[in-house]
């Protein structure tokens, strides 16, 4: 009914070799997995940071200076950074190959996103300490839990095996249900909290639904499997199959805010603490990414893409437009963002669904840019909210650059890269995607993109006319004189800064992270020769 | 297309029952509240007022560490089923993973969520021992002076 | 006489799922929202444990001590959630959680 490739009957029980020596008394050899523990070197250094610093802050609880976390977080994600050079100049000499039993894929691919989660947690661990200053919150565990979350990021992205990707991904989803919810002060967070939670549940159901069915479909679960059983088999019905992609689709297009599956984005947004915003908008979606393009372009791509281009397709189209629409009516801050980030995904979707290595390029291109450009703009939103992280109405950012120009400056830059303004990140970024797309033949797609890149220029130059020259007066006062007070701590000016400098960076001189980007090829590697 | 029936067919079953499920519960079971149908057991004497605390939070707390250190077990039997034949690869693996669930022990204990009993004293009562409450502040007196009285008390 | 195969299963699985799945969009309780995710996720467990029955294949077993694992690790946090939103206000409905729009 289903196309189950059903092989031999199973033994009824009482036809079960039960005096079968080998069956009880000498059971078949158990195959130790070969471990190479520096290959997955990253990802350990992340999890066993995070899992160091709450064993440390519990056995000296109270007794840890109040930069202690941050200090550790920030050098444990930079350290893990660090260990990515050998591991890419072994990928690039020597070839992908697939570690850890088949689980782990150890390619350019996983290698460069893990790279793009230890930025978004360098950036977000910046953001969060002058944030919990400023708020009185206290706790090493938001710390923890950022940590523990970019590990599960980095499984994701370097999964080669369905239940390890899934696993990954509950490990990054779950620890960031409680980041969003963890501002005690503000019942919006913790609506925020659970939002997320009662969706993300939801769509870890469906993905995982989706991978039963492949399962069901393939016989395997690991990657490697799946594509060789696809290229060497015709399934003659292949139904089952093509439902595991469409459940696998909602699964991850709920992770990554696509529409029609965006409907928590702008609430969560608006709820969820300012600095694990900008954690969420960049690190959770570049893993949900590259878990997308890892099942779907490099496992089904060479086989089934004809199946489920068209899904990709539509999706990227209703984000593009959506976000770009929506975001318009908007009168917060966070919301507006939060319809951009949705417009941006479906760029990111335009370069999945060229479903080509050029596609992948241009895509991972992308979210380096959009981490970059995404973490600052959510990172002046974290100082503008001020005291209670509420203060995010497009009002409350009057006369900015009278009071601060520095920071209306550099909103401005990331605004404008995120238009895709020429000489910063973002332009190239759309310019590769676009290319990608068109180069597969999909112009009406690269068309809506465009288009909708133009309508989502409106949304920035909004927020930069109300920095810049609406209205005189601010709560009252001339603008001149008062404008919006904020502080500005070190840690996030470092943010900020580093933000900046890699938006411009990339729009300026690109060609050195181009052409690692085109490097980083996501290869599957059966293991073994 | 042949090939897609089953699995639309599928579909189109599952939102039928959904869909029914959600109709006959209505038209069989048509929701009329009435007073006693709303009271907490149906029956018996009405409460007077609402309780003011359902169950203590930490009620809840405690199952929760319950659900962590339950569903370890989980991953504890298989190995003990194969642990002979894992050798000191298992051995090393199952101490990797009891790390990492007592690391929340650790964490949980150094919280205080373990802590059962009135550990301190969160609030002291001012009622005993303020010398400025005496039976002329607190007793409230009947006639116009007392309520005065009363007012001056509480601007002051 | 029907006989009892794989396929049975799966469908019981599908519906499950269906259950679930529309539970959580329509009930507003998140309580009752909890117990139609741990509904989605058994359904899919049961569907695990029938290909792999019907593949002869064990992993498909193994997943599932993996899924329950999963299912309790978020049964926690949403309970944590739940219990937070509980301490500041009386009783959790998500339509009354509706300070912002949508």
């Amino acid at each position: 009914m289903f196309g189950l490739p059903t092989q031999d009957e199973p033994i009824p029980f009482d036809e079960l070799p039960l005096d079968d020596p080998l069956l009880f008394d000498e059971p078949a050899g158990v195959v130790i997995p070969d471990i190479e523990w520096s290959a997955i070197a990253p990802n350990l250094i992340l999890m066993l940071g995070g899992i160091l610093l709450l064993t440390v802050v519990s056995l000296v609880r109270g007794r840890t200076p109040s930069w202690f976390s941050a200090v550790w977080t920030i050098s444990t994600a930079v350290f893990a950074g660090v260990t990515l050079v050998p591991l890419w100049q072994r990928v690039q000499d020597d070839g992908a190959e697939s570690v850890m039993a088949g689980a782990i894929g150890l390619d350019g691919f996983s290698l460069f996103v893990t790279g793009v989660m230890c930025l978004s947690v360098v950036l977000g661990a910046l953001l969060l300490e002058g944030y919990l200053r400023r708020e009185g919150l206290a706790g090493p565990e938001w710390y923890v839990l950022l940590l523990l979350s970019a590990s599960g990021g980095v499984t994701m992205a370097s999964a080669n095996d369905l239940i390890v990707m899934f696993i990954g991904l509950e490990i990054l989803s779950v620890a960031v249900y409680v980041m969003a919810a963890m501002h005690s002060k503000r019942v919006s967070s913790q609506e925020a909290g659970l939002k997320y939670f009662v969706l993300g549940a939801f769509s870890s159901a469906f993905l995982l639904y989706g991978i039963a069915m492949v399962y069901g479909a393939t016989g395997t679960t690991n990657l490697v499997g799946i594509q060789q059983f696809l290229s060497e088999t015709v399934l003659t019905q292949n139904g089952l199959l093509l439902a595991g992609f469409a459940f696998m689709l909602v699964g991850f297009g709920f992770k990554v805010g696509a529409v029609p599956f965006h409907n928590w984005t702008p609430d969560v947004y608006q709820g969820a603490p300012s600095p694990v915003v900008a954690y969420m908008a960049s690190g959770v979606k570049v893993a949900g990414f590259a878990g997308m393009i890892r099942v779907f372009v490099v496992t089904f791509g060479p086989t089934y893409g004809a199946d489920w281009r068209p899904m990709v397709y539509a999706l990227a189209m209703l984000s593009l437009v959506v976000g770009s629409f929506g975001a318009i009516v908007q009168t917060d801050v966070k919301r507006m963002l939060a319809y951009s980030s949705i417009s941006h995904g479906g760029f990111i979707l335009v370069a999945v669904a060229a479903n080509s290595e050029a596609g992948t390029a241009a895509a991972l291109f992308y979210l380096l840019v959009y981490t970059f450009m995404i973490a600052g703009s959510f990172g002046i939103v974290t100082i503008m909210g001020r005291t209670g992280d509420g203060l995010h109405a497009l009002s409350d950012y009057r006369g900015l650059s009278k009071a601060r120009p520095g920071l209306a400056l550099l909103f401005t830059v990331f605004l404008l890269a995120q238009a895709g303004v020429p000489f910063t990140g973002g332009f190239l970024a759309k310019f590769y995607v676009i290319n990608s797309s068109v180069s597969q033949g999909q112009y009406v797609l690269a068309l809506i993109a465009m288009s909708a890149a133009v309508v989502a220029a409106f949304l920035y130059l909004r927020i930069v006319v109300a920095m810049y020259f609406d209205g005189n007066t601010y709560r009252g006062e001339s603008a001149t004189l008062a404008g919006p007070k904020v502080r500005i701590p070190a840690a996030a000016g470092v943010a900020l800064g580093i933000a900046v400098v890699g938006t411009l960076w990339l729009g300026i001189l690109p060609g050195q992270m181009t052409s690692v980007a085109g490097d980083a090829v996501a290869q599957l590697v059966a293991i073994g020769p | 297309m042949g090939q897609y029936l089953p699995l639309i067919t599928l579909l189109v079953l599952t939102g039928v029952f959904g869909a029914v499920s959600v109709v006959v519960s209505r038209v069989l079971n048509p929701p009329r509240p009435t007073e006693a149908k709303s009271s907490a057991y149906e029956s018996g004497i009405t409460d007077i007022t609402e309780p003011p605390e359902r169950f203590p939070v930490r009620f809840y707390l405690i199952a929760m560490i319950f659900i962590v250190f339950d569903i370890e077990i989980i991953f504890f039997y298989p190995f003990t089923m194969v642990y002979s034949e894992l050798g000191w690869y298992g051995v090393i693996a199952i101490v990797i993973f009891s790390a990492a669930v007592f690391e929340s022990f650790l964490y949980l204990i150094s919280n205080g969520a373990l802590d059962w009993g009135p550990a301190r004293i969160s609030r002291r009562s001012v009622i005993a021992s303020d010398p400025d409450r005496t039976s002329t502040t607190t007793v409230r007196r009947v006639g116009a002076d007392g309520r005065a009285f009363a007012l001056d008390g509480e601007e002051s | 006489m029907l006989e009892l195969t794989e396929t049975w299963y799966l469908v019981l699985a599908s519906l499950v799922f269906t259950i679930g799945a529309v539970g959580l969009m329509v009930r507003r309780n998140p309580l009752v929202q909890f117990m139609c995710v741990e509904l989605m996720l058994n359904a899919v467990n049961l569907s695990f444990v029938a290909f792999a029955r019907s593949l002869d294949d064990v992993r498909g077993q193994a997943i599932v001590f993996f899924v329950l694992v999963v299912a309790a690790a978020e049964v926690v946090v949403g309970l944590g959630i739940i219990v937070a939103i509980m301490r500041r206000r009386q009783g959790a409905d998500a339509d009354d959680i509706s300070l912002m729009r949508g």
